[in-house]
């Protein structure tokens, strides 16, 4: 943030700039957390179907595998869905 | 620059009208950017619940799994697609 502030009213380039850090940093914190969410909700389904007294040792494991498959199964259906929609055929 | 402004109130009145146009642009580019990404959040729900359907055994998908993904991405535009034409046929009728 220091950084940030540091750059306002330098010069008109580095204002525009400080915009643009600023929007790119609040998309990749949404994105971020849309992340969490699905990941969450989805591994929780998965991994703990009888929630116990405490998460398991393999309820961790299950929890860690999972959020790396989500995130491998993300990247898979952004590729395929940009695929796509460049295709111009939709 | 005044030592009261804080990040929080950058101003846009001072910037040039080129800076101003750029800005726009940007702004549309992300809007456009977040809103595939999150299609893509939505399709990946939607297909790990049909296609990772087994325990999960490990932080990669399998050779059922990915071209799983892969189909139902591919399918579930078919249908969108398959939707919009048939309703277009639709609309003369009613």
């Amino acid at each position: 943030m220091d950084s940030f502030t540091n750059t306002l009213g330098v010069n008109q380039q580095s204002k525009k700039q400080a915009w643009m850090d600023k929007i790119r940093q609040e998309a990749a914190v949404e994105q971020a957390r849309a992340l969490i969410d699905k990941v969450s909700d989805n591994c929780f389904e998965k991994c703990v179907p009888k929630p116990g007294s405490s998460l398991t040792s393999g309820e961790t494991t299950c929890i860690n595998q999972c959020m790396e498959k989500y995130m491998s199964a993300w990247n898979v259906v952004s590729r395929k869905y940009i695929e796509r929609i460049q295709a111009k055929d939709i | 620059m005044d030592s009261s402004s804080s990040n929080t109130d950058i101003s846009l009145t001072d910037l040039s009208q080129n800076d101003k146009r750029e800005l726009q642009q940007f702004v549309s580019n992300e809007a456009q950017k977040a809103k595939i990404q999150s299609t893509v959040h939505y399709l990946t729900d939607m297909c790990w619940k049909r296609c990772i359907t087994s325990k999960i055994s490990s932080g990669q998908m399998d050779s059922y799994e990915r071209p799983c993904m892969e189909n139902c991405v591919d399918r579930y535009i078919d249908s969108q697609m398959a939707v919009l034409k048939h309703l277009e046929q639709l609309r003369g009728q009613f």
